[in-house]
């Protein structure tokens, strides 16, 4: 009879647990505040969905947030937040499918009557399909890359917009044309793009290529690519026809091309010509790459993916074929976010626009025919970061020349394919070591400290001592849940390969292996070295600073207390923004020649020099402890006859030293934890000029997913700040004296 | 004469940290794409109207109203911070108590133990608790970012309590417990009450952190309805198609609260410290 009644109760709790709640579908394809007509039409054709499919609702996410869409949408997934359409670079696709991630459409297109391939172009469907020949997304826009061409400049050294099938020669010889100095200043003949895809057009034009999916390796050191890079440092270095304002990052901000001073501009996708519909001063229009040894560009395409885990494949296909549809295509062609995949759209006067520049958008359509998208390979990203050191100090700085770059891309990249397939073939670590182990370690330490921790108290203490546990469970339980156990299992992670978006019993046993890759990680030593020289700079500056703003302000107003401390309640995300914005205006660029963002050696002196205005908590500190110094101190000193300086030297000092040392420390550990500044403001670069410790552990956690070797970078920051802190700590040992304590 | 030679070189020092702020607002009330023509002078016609877009901007996801987003937003914010400060005091001050007041075994090394949490740096222990908090289903919800203050609290906040804890007379103790007080009577009855100064600083303190917190969002927050302030000004900035006097104007919006319970609170604030940090 219990057992029925118990089978009884099962049944009913699996059948009420069973899908009982509305349909909803949840999409993540626009960020509102990028793109706010996109999203009202989103929102519109969400509610027309629902208004078709009655019990159906449409949940829509935003990218927003800080991270860029793809490391948001990473989280989400590892996160195993439900989601059935996002939007996805045709980058990412491969590393996507080989997760899993993607739902295959074909079966649900196949039954749909409203979908017909044909109306998309053949290269730009064809690029989201797997090596199974099935389709995994439907375009959104794509652009292949072109060069934006400022007329008015041209016009006035003689010269015309050039037309298709010009060449390298042409370029270099109306760049010399173009570049001089004006009235109104220096103008260039060129600014030329640095990121991956935006470079690949002149390999390839060239001849050579990067890497070779089919073995596996990279082929950076072939003569033709080396002969590509060398012709840009040319125009860079040699010639100085190119402006360096094209690096990915200042495409935040207004580019030389914007001011009218640079005559070509690229390669570089569609999406410009939102940015530049802005301009006034000039006419400008686009006009095709010139041709090397053959005609070749890149493309970017963004695709509506649906994800593997959704309940409703069929609903989510539908939609996605909705979302690729003219209508939606139309309203992205006409507010500017790329070339529709859709041909009719990308036909249409929503995209080719008359009368609005650019005035030949055809150049796009056209591109289409010699455009070509980068190998298919999992893991762009990384190797992105790790040749952008290379081209940056190549192209940029010139420090080095084309062969030594190439030469050295090849190595690292090699390296990295190498690493790649040496961790897929690495035993599964199980559970007992990731959790099991750091739950021993944990219940070892606990028992550990019960038992040493002295013996049973009298009667009378033992009350007190159980109000004590009373009143420290909340902590205990946090210290031991959030804090002791994440350590552990951090510590157990660092053994490990792991990628989050899998469960955690997918984690492949390494060994020590994390650690010796510290040794040759060239990254690591730079994040160190940035973090060490800012730490080395920082702290000492703001701390004397603090210090002598507190011993003026003693005593002082606190409206100027107030005043000094203001900066610190900011925000850094706030603060970043505006430092950003103030480090790189005119008067700044003009005392050091370029803007800060491309100068190497001042990046980490720029953020000195913002650490300096948020010196408010040790101020505060040293307040207190100057509030704290007996008087009785002082008038001794001054019965003595001690001037200031010596009350200052034998009197405040010494009897601050505790707060110093606080106050050192603890300044020692935020600097060493700074994130949220080159986050907002450089995010590392240039070249790797301002990869902040922290920074490079969250980009390898969480862009590169790379959550074991994080872990590793974790710990090892754990035990250079334990070793400072003991370090301080002994030097300060016989120095520093508290109070109630014979000297 | 010593005087005025201190005053004058702190006016220097304050106007140099003033100019950050000049440009900070005057960018924002400047039309759009003047900022940088003319930086540090107050536009001729200050664009008020930038304000309103700035947080229209913030607000966007909500379609029908941006508005009501920006309300929303701010409602989180806000609902965030007071629960964060709840709990801290409520952890923080039972933590400092028991530390400064009590003898139990094992005292030293546990008061040792949370003054070495204080510098333990947050990218140890992200990955675990992320995947933890995965598993219980915490993800997207405001949990992952309010389960630490009440369960372990600040370590910083916890020393500020027992210090402060500390400079209460025994007497008052003596006279609680000879009135029939337990030990955690004289904790409500007696410390409670006192610890004011303290519980102001700690509030301020856990209200600032949280209202600029950003990692913690970045990381846990999905749904725009859930997000942060903060989190949205972060959003805005990395915009690619932002407009810089917009960016100021919602960067002094996320400011004034911040700046306002400050200049209401500071002395409180400024006690606090002193007296907890006073006693090195």
């Amino acid at each position: 009879m219990r057992r029925l009644a118990a089978l009884l109760l099962l049944v009913v709790t699996l059948t009420s647990g069973a899908p009982a709640v509305a349909t909803e579908l949840r999409i993540m394809v626009f960020d509102p505040t990028s793109l706010p007509e996109a999203w009202s039409k989103l929102n519109d054709l969400a509610r027309r969905f629902e208004a078709a499919h009655p019990g159906v609702t449409v949940k829509l996410l935003t990218e927003g947030g800080g991270v860029d869409p793809l490391t948001k949408l990473r989280i989400l997934l590892a996160a195993g937040q439900p989601l059935d359409i996002a939007i996805l670079d045709v980058l990412e696709l491969s590393s996507f499918l080989e997760d899993g991630l993607l739902l295959d459409l074909d079966p649900w297109l196949e039954n749909d009557p409203a979908w017909n391939e044909d109306d998309y172009f053949p290269v730009i469907l064809d690029a989201f399909r797997g090596q199974d020949g099935h389709l995994y997304g439907l375009p959104s826009t794509f652009t292949p890359y072109v060069f934006y061409v400022n007329e008015t400049l041209l016009a006035e050294v003689g010269l015309e917009k050039p037309g298709p099938g010009w060449t390298w020669d042409d370029l270099v010889a109306m760049a010399r044309r173009c570049t001089r100095t004006t009235e109104r200043g220096r103008v260039w003949g060129l600014s030329i793009t640095q990121w991956l895809q935006a470079l690949a057009p002149w390999i390839w034009q060239n001849g050579g290529s990067l890497l070779d999916p089919e073995r596996g390796v990279a082929t950076a050191d072939s003569e033709d690519t080396i002969g590509a890079i060398h012709f840009l440092t040319r125009l860079f270095h040699d010639e100085k026809l190119a402006a360096t304002d094209a690096t990915f990052q200042s495409q935040l901000t207004r580019g030389e091309f914007q001011d009218g001073n640079v005559a070509f501009y690229g390669p570089v996708g569609y999406w410009e010509v939102y940015r530049f519909k802005e301009i006034r001063d000039f006419a400008w229009d686009v006009c095709p790459l010139p041709r090397g040894k053959e005609a070749a560009t890149s493309i970017a395409l963004r695709s509506y993916v649906g994800m593997a885990r959704t309940e409703h494949p069929e609903l989510t296909a539908e939609f996605l074929r909705i979302l690729a549809g003219e209508e939606m295509s139309r309203t992205l062609a006409r507010i500017g976010n790329g070339v529709p995949g859709h041909i009719a759209a990308a036909r249409s006067e929503d995209f080719l626009k008359p009368h609005v520049p650019p005035e030949s958008e055809q150049v796009f359509l056209d591109a289409v025919e010699y455009a070509r998208f980068l190998p298919v390979h999992a893991s762009w990203r990384e190797i992105e970061h790790l040749v952008q050191k290379e081209l940056q100090d190549c192209l940029v700085l010139g420090k080095i020349d084309a062969e030594t770059a190439c030469r050295s891309i090849q190595r690292k990249v090699n390296a990295f394919l190498q690493r790649e397939r040496e961790e897929r073939e690495r035993p599964l670590a199980s559970l007992l070591l990731t959790v099991g182990g750091p739950l021993l370690a944990a219940a070892l330490l606990l028992a550990g400290f019960l038992l040493l921790r002295g013996r049973r108290p009298s009667l009378l203490a033992r009350s007190e001592e159980r109000a004590a546990h009373a009143l420290l469970i909340l902590w205990g339980a946090g210290f031991l849940i959030l804090t002791l156990g994440p350590m552990l299992v951090s510590l157990a992670l660092s053994l490990t390969v792991y990628t989050s978006t899998t469960p955690l019993a997918s984690a492949r046993w390494a060994g020590l292996d994390n650690y010796a890759r510290l040794l040759s990680d060239e990254d690591f030593w730079q994040a160190l070295r940035v973090t060490t020289t800012f730490t080395l700079l920082s702290v000492p500056l703001s701390l004397a600073l603090a210090l002598l703003l507190s011993l003026l302000l003693h005593r002082g107003s606190t409206v100027l207390r107030t005043l000094f401390h203001v900066p610190s309640i900011m925000s850094l995300v706030a603060l970043g923004i505006l430092f950003r914005w103030i480090l790189g205006t005119d008067p700044v660029e003009g005392f050091l020649g370029r803007k800060w963002i491309e100068a190497e050696e001042w990046i980490v002196p720029g953020f000195v020099l913002m650490s300096l205005w948020t010196v408010g908590g040790p101020m505060l500190v040293f307040l207190a402890g100057l509030q704290g110094i007996d008087p009785v101190l002082y008038e001794a000193a001054r019965l003595d006859g001690a001037s200031r300086v010596r009350q200052l030297v034998h009197v405040t000092l010494p009897q601050l030293g505790p707060v110093i040392l606080f106050n050192l420390i603890m300044g020692v550990i935020n600097a060493f934890q700074t994130f949220a500044q080159p986050y907002v403001m450089t995010g590392g670069g240039p070249g790797n000029a301002s990869l902040f410790y922290v920074l490079y552990l969250y980009k390898t956690a969480f862009r590169f997913q790379d959550m074991g070797y994080a872990c590793t970078l974790g710990w090892v920051l754990l035990g250079l700040l334990l070793l400072l802190t003991l370090v301080l700590l002994g030097r300060a040992r016989g120095r520093v004296h508290y109070e109630g304590e014979a000297p | 004469m010593r005087k005025l030679w201190i005053r004058l070189l702190l006016l220097a020092l304050a106007a140099v940290y003033l100019i950050p702020f000049l440009f900070l607002v005057t960018s924002s009330l400047a039309p759009e794409g003047t900022a940088l023509e003319r930086p540090l002078s107050l536009p001729g016609s200050p664009r008020w109207s930038n304000y309103a877009e700035a947080l229209e901007k913030l607000g966007a996801f909500d379609e029908e109203s941006p508005l009501r987003g920006f309300l929303r937003l701010l409602f989180n914010t806000t609902l965030l911070t007071l629960l964060s400060i709840l709990f801290q005091l409520i952890t923080c001050s039972m933590a400092g108590y028991a530390f400064a007041r009590l003898r139990f075994r094992g005292k030293g090394l546990l008061f040792v133990v949370v003054l070495a949490t204080l510098m333990l740096p947050m990218p140890v222990t992200v990955i675990p608790q992320f995947v933890l908090y995965r598993e219980l289903g915490w993800i997207d919800t405001f949990l992952p970012l309010l389960a630490p203050c009440l369960l372990g609290g600040s370590p910083f906040f916890i020393f500020l309590f027992r210090q402060f804890f500390l400079t209460i007379p025994r007497d008052l103790v003596e006279a609680a417990r000879l009135d029939g007080c337990g030990w955690t009577g004289v904790f409500l009855r007696v410390f409670v009450p006192l610890s004011t100064p303290v519980a102001a600083a700690v509030a301020i303190f856990t209200f600032l952190s949280v209202w600029n917190e950003i990692w913690l969002p970045l990381i846990y927050l999905s749904s725009p309805e859930k997000g942060t302030l903060t989190l949205a000004l972060a959003g805005f900035s990395r915009s690619y198609r932002v407009n810089i006097e917009l960016l100021m104007a919602a960067s002094t919006v996320a400011l004034l609260p911040c700046l306002l319970v400050y200049a209401v609170f500071q002395r409180k604030f400024l006690q606090g410290i002193q007296l907890s940090a006073g006693k090195g």
